[in-house]
């Protein structure tokens, strides 16, 4: 590689931020084309990938060497010292270099090899298939139809190809009123709910200025409530706050007026926009030891960043989604500026609350296909896969996630995956190591031919699902259909496990699901171990009743008395003292020695969410 | 829990309570309006029996609104006058201890809020009336005693007490060396008791250095004592010196004793001017000594005040982060925590035995002690044990709970108040949040003892010391709140508890990972969806239920496949495989 000049150095420190005796890991640095490498003196390795860098700074010289703080888009802050500044100069322009590509070739993904062959390969790209998924939503149907008007990107670059609109709603006025909205953005289905008959929409804002009409985008509108035979009226969500909207008017652009549409009722929802959002990042991670941990004021320090505040606004105005179609029965259009950021983070989260299957690992997954990926959320420019426009940089998807999160908070037992699903998205969303997330819209995406020259990351999480599983997840109960979350201000909390997963302190709520895990495994295996030994008797019950041996077989179902008394003596025992009956199980059975397996969790001090990045490097040798 | 009142009984406790021997109806029926901060007015009639107030509601099916111990109430006031207008505005305000206030209106005619008021004022202080509290007119059975829970000298024992270092002293027998701690105390072998009573002139209230806990491998002890009697002139006492240097000797691995001053440094200084002060370094040259910053009683109280301001009735919205941060409450959590973790490392990692005080060493220091001891000793972290944690640290060592919490007294605004038990409490809570398996117990246990701190319902936490309670025969005249508990342990249990035998906890006292218990604080809020059980908790007592069942299920099958299989060419394959899973029941 070009680019590297240094490939190892040795005796270089690591410090750890969290930790509050200020130790430090010497060992040796490598830098490879993907990673840089730390393996410290008891040969734990930490890897770094290239494309997680979002920040590398080399510090004044110092006595013990020359430090390199480097902070990654996962919220990773690594600080070596390097004992020499040549070498510390090297490395720091070769991550420079290297974090910041110019070329979407020369990311990770394009050269990444998991050992898979072309079928296999597309197999895990056919694994979420979003025309399936409309048919599972029950579209098209009577008032629903597929379009064939993107079939080759003409209307809308940044749409994906299969739209659906309203029947009755004619290629001329679907082509009316995408000249009418920014980028040609028009209103389509985004989630349609069969129950109620009613639909979310999505498109970008009207070109409105401060008088414009256009009659074909006030037809398409009026077509798509007159698809909800229900509830003419349908509610128009412009998830800016009124100010930003009305700012955008003297552009040209701006907000529907309620008097040129018939039966919408209009409503800002004033959720920030990325560059807002991008800042008040920035502010949490400051308050949250980008700059030291010892901070006083913590609290103050986390509200005055706003973030759980934005949070909240993207909660409620989901809420506000979900509320209007289940008590109101009304569909929704919902838009901000452009439509690929705040309207992404609306519908898919309103749809969430709505449609329990997005709460499962395969239906989270479409939703983010869907919402997302297809419908041209600018994910390469949103997390700066490559050397762009920092202002175009913003964790938009990364709030979505931290709703999905707090929602789980909430409801623990309504999804299927847990917190380290999460975190591995996110994880991947920078890693560049999957095509999913390369480029701004699907267009992009076929021009890059992702689907023949990357690989899907989809099926390699599904393939690991043991991991993502909530334990606590009870699919059939009908209390989490619908998802009320509370948004009192309590309930909105620092996701630690986000923002400071690499921090080895502690991790208690993981430990105690693993135990359920682990209780769980043990229940499975005994469940099996029952159907062996019945389907075993049944095999010699039938072998016997045609052998001598009936006579005896008889007698041996009456003898129940000695079987009765050993197992109600046991139950009495179990019943008392829990954990006294676990141990002597445990104790003569190493194989499933829960108490043995939880003490080397917490003496391993490296939790399983941080194991995460391993889990990339192994991938990748 | 009789800590959420609303649903939890249904009518006919009402009826229970009457036959329930010990409490009798004051007042019956009498129609109000509960002005009920979340859900508006709803009218209802009033019963108080001397114990408790309930309040049934005359709008929706008669369910019981309110079940409140008059114990709980704090401050009884009239709100409006015979002429003052407008609706719902003549009636009581009634201020509670554990963070709620209520409010009922009445008619305005002939003085009708007379009789409720006088019997509140009455039979919630007792004190102020010469009538008993009610802890001894209960008399509830339970069929365990909670007052053997506790007994000094097995506990000694279980520590390993006394050894040739320590010795059991019965000098205090009769409180004559120090009228506020116990009977029985664990002091060095090798000081006399002449010692100890030259000791006890030059510590506040007599309070000399005593035994809490010795470690059970390197033998360094946690000693607990007041502030010595320095004053402004800096006076020494050579017997307290040599007498902490004797503490200092039991334990030859370190060449220094570690005292910590729980007060902040300035507060210490300004003790000498009223005769109190610390230990100087010229004085005590085999002493280390540190400030642990905790402030004092009346800060803790202000502090509460200000978390109730920002929960009730309303839960601050916009605000919330900066409000809570500026109520100080967590960073006192963090600063006890801090302190205890110091004293446990200290003695565990630093091999160095350790002297503890405060001011008279009866509120930081018994935190102190306490929650180091929680860290140390797993023993405590059982429910008995914290039971004896509790008895000991708290209630043995004059705690003086009398006064903090103002049992049956009509003084709200008595400056001796102060939440440190709660204090405490919240510490332990954050201890289990942060290591869900290392506690035997659950929240609800921590809620009740909260719970019956203030219903006056049992002798437990009575009075300020123990020749008081002694006086007073409270072990022989009221039931103990460990009764209650330990005879029905289960609902006090948490199913994840994983015993441990010398496992140090070490909990993270950085405000990261302190939170505000939202379950005990903002409980009565109906906005907090307390999920009873914790799902968690829940779905892994389903789970060991679920595996109970197959492991009796699996042994069943055995003993019918192998009582009915003689033969031995068939059956090796199966029992012999399933053998691990169950062989060990029996």
């Amino acid at each position: 590689m070009e680019h590297i000049r240094t490939t190892k150095v040795e005796q270089v420190k690591l410090l750890d931020r969290f930790s509050t005796s200020n130790k430090s890991l010497t060992g040796t640095l490598y830098l490879t084309a993907t990673h840089l490498l730390f393996i410290d003196s008891h040969q734990k390795e930490t890897w770094i990938l290239h494309h997680h860098i979002a920040l590398v700074e080399k510090l004044a010289l110092t006595t013990s060497g020359c430090p390199l703080v480097i902070q990654c888009k996962n919220f990773r802050i690594v600080h070596f010292i390097v004992p020499r500044e040549r070498d510390c100069h090297d490395i720091y322009n070769s991550l420079l270099q290297l974090s910041k590509q110019a070329k979407y070739e020369d990311l990770y993904a394009f050269s990444y090899n998991p050992k898979q062959n072309d079928s296999e390969r597309l197999q895990g790209w056919q694994l979420i298939d979003l025309a399936e998924e409309y048919k599972r939503m029950g579209v098209p149907n009577s008032n629903w139809q597929l379009s064939d008007a993107n079939r080759e990107y003409k209307i809308c670059e940044t749409y994906p190809r299969e739209l659906y609109v309203p029947r009755i709603a004619s290629k001329p006025i679907i082509v009316g009123s995408s000249k009418f909205r920014s980028k040609g953005r028009f209103p389509v289905l985004s989630y349609y709910h069969q129950n109620k008959e009613a639909a979310i929409c999505r498109c970008s804002q009207p070109l409105s200025g401060f008088s414009a009409r256009c009659l074909e985008d006030e037809h398409l509108l009026q077509a798509i409530s007159k698809a909800n035979p229900v509830n003419r009226y349908m509610y128009v969500m412009d998830t800016r706050p009124k100010l930003n909207a009305m700012a955008n008017r003297a552009a040209g652009k701006g907000y529907e007026n309620e008097d040129n549409y018939s039966n919408i009722r209009f409503q800002f929802v004033g959720i920030e926009n990325i560059h807002v959002m991008r800042s008040s990042l920035q502010k949490l991670l400051e308050v949250n030891g980008n700059k030291g941990l010892s901070v006083s004021d913590f609290y103050s320090g986390l509200e005055s960043s706003g973030w759980l505040r934005h949070i909240k606004a993207v909660m409620d105005a989901a809420i506000f989604l979900a509320k209007a179609i289940m008590v109101e029965n009304a569909s929704v259009l919902v838009h901000c500026s452009d439509g690929w950021d705040r309207t992404s983070q609306v519908c898919s989260l309103g749809s969430l609350l709505l449609d329990s299957y997005y709460r499962t690992i395969k239906g989270f997954m479409v939703l983010i296909e869907k919402d997302w990926i297809s419908f041209g959320h600018k994910f390469s420019e949103r997390c700066g896969h490559l050397d762009g426009d920092p202002k175009e940089v913003s964790p938009v998807f990364t709030q979505f996630l931290e709703c999905v999160w707090h929602l789980t908070e909430q409801f623990p037992q309504a999804f299927e995956f847990n917190e380290a699903f999460l975190l591995q998205i996110h994880e991947h969303i920078h890693s560049c190591q999957f095509g999913n997330f390369l480029g701004n819209c699907q267009k992009e995406r076929e021009e890059l031919k992702l689907k023949e020259k990357t690989y899907s990351l989809w099926p390699f999480l599904l393939d690991d699902q043991k991991k993502y599983l909530n334990p606590l997840y009870s699919s059939k109960s009908p209390k989490f259909a619908v998802l009320e979350p509370n948004t009192v201000s309590f309930n909105f909390k620092f996701w630690r496990n986000m923002y400071h997963q690499f921090d080895r302190t502690l991790h208690p709520r993981q430990s105690m699901f693993n135990i359920i895990m682990n209780m769980n495994e043990q229940n499975e295996q005994l469940e099996n171990d029952i159907k062996d030994l019945e389907s075993k008797i049944k095999q010699r019950k039938s072998k016997q009743t045609d052998g001598i041996l009936t006579k005896e077989l008889l007698h041996s179902v009456h003898p129940e008395s000695p079987t009765l008394k050993t197992s109600l003596c046991f139950k009495e025992q179990t019943l008392l003292p829990v954990n006294h009956a676990l141990r002597t199980i445990e104790g003569s059975n190493p194989a499933d020695n829960r108490y043995s397996e939880y003490a080397e969790e917490y003496s391993k001090s490296e939790p399983g969410v941080v194991s995460l990045e391993y889990g990339v490097a192994r991938m990748t040798c | 829990m009789a800590s959420a009142p609303t649903s939890k009984y249904n009518s006919h406790s009402l009826e229970n309570e009457s036959i329930k021997r010990g409490t009798f109806f004051i007042l019956i029926d009498k129609e109000v309006i509960y002005i009920c901060p979340f859900n508006g007015p709803i009218k209802g009639r009033v019963y108080i029996t001397n114990y408790r107030l309930y309040l049934r509601s005359l709008e929706t099916d008669s369910a019981l609104i309110l079940d409140v111990p008059l114990g709980v109430i704090s401050r009884i006031e009239k709100m409006g006058g015979a002429t003052s207008r407008g609706e719902n505005s003549y009636g009581l305000d009634i201020t509670c201890k554990d963070m709620r206030n209520l409010r009922f209106a009445l008619k305005q005619e002939g003085h009708s809020r007379r009789d409720m008021f006088e019997i509140l004022t009455r039979y919630a202080f007792p004190l102020a009336h010469s009538l008993p509290i009610f802890a001894f007119l209960n008399e509830e059975k339970f069929n365990v005693d909670g007052w053997t829970v506790y007994n000094p000298v097995e506990e000694y024992r279980r520590q390993g007490l006394p050894n040739h270092h320590w010795r059991i002293t019965f000098i205090n027998k009769c409180y004559e060396l120090c009228d506020t701690y116990p009977a029985l105390l664990v002091v060095p072998y090798r000081a006399s008791d002449d010692d100890l009573r030259r000791v006890a002139t030059f510590r506040s209230r007599n309070r000399i250095p005593v035994l809490s806990w010795i470690h059970p491998e390197n033998k360094t002890v946690i000693v607990r004592c007041s502030q010595p009697l320095v004053g402004m002139s800096g006076k020494r006492n050579k017997d307290d010196e040599k007498y902490l240097d004797v503490i200092r000797e039991t334990n030859r691995q370190i060449s220094k004793l570690t005292i910590y001053d729980a007060r902040p440094n300035v507060n210490a200084v300004a003790n000498k001017a009223t005769g109190g002060g610390y230990e100087s370094d010229d004085a005590y040259h085999n002493a280390e000594l540190f400030f642990l910053d905790i402030h004092n009683i009346h800060v803790m109280r202000e502090s509460l005040k200000k978390v109730k301001d920002i929960v009730y009735p309303n839960v601050e919205e916009s605000h919330w982060l900066s409000s809570l941060e500026s109520t100080h409450w967590l960073e006192h959590i963090k600063l006890v925590l801090t302190g205890a973790i110091q004293v446990a490392d200290r003695v565990s990692s630093g091999k160095s035995s350790v002297l503890v005080h405060c001011s008279d060493g009866w509120d930081r220091t018994a935190q102190l002690t306490s929650l180091a001891m929680l860290m140390l000793d797993s023993f405590y972290r059982s429910i008995e044990g914290f039971e004896i944690l509790v008895q000991k640290e708290w209630i043995s060592f004059g705690h003086k709970f009398a006064s903090r919490i103002g049992h049956g007294d009509k003084n709200h605004a008595d400056a001796d108040r102060s939440p440190i038990f709660l204090q405490f409490i919240d510490c332990v809570w954050q201890m289990s949040k942060q290591f869900p398996t290392a506690f035997e117990f659950n929240e609800r246990f921590l809620i009740t003892i909260l719970d019956h701190l203030y219903s006056c319902r049992f002798g437990t936490f009575l009075y300020n010391c123990e020749s008081a309670r002694e006086k007073q025969k409270v072990t022989e005249r009221t039931v103990s709140l460990w009764s209650l508990i330990n005879s029905n342990k289960d609902k006090f249990k948490n199913p994840f508890y994983t015993k441990e035998i010398n496992r140090v906890l070490y909990p993270v006292a950085s405000m990261r990972h302190l939170e505000l218990w939202v379950n005990y604080y903002i409980r009565w809020n109906p906005r907090i969806k307390q999920q009873q059980p914790n799902p968690v908790e829940q779905r892994y007592v389903e789970l060991l239920a679920l595996r109970d069942e197959y492991i009796q299920r699996l042994e069943e099958l055995q003993l019918a496949s192998s009582a009915k299989l003689p033969d031995p060419s068939t059956s090796p394959a199966g029992p012999s495989q399933m053998m691990p899973h169950v062989r060990t029941h029996f």
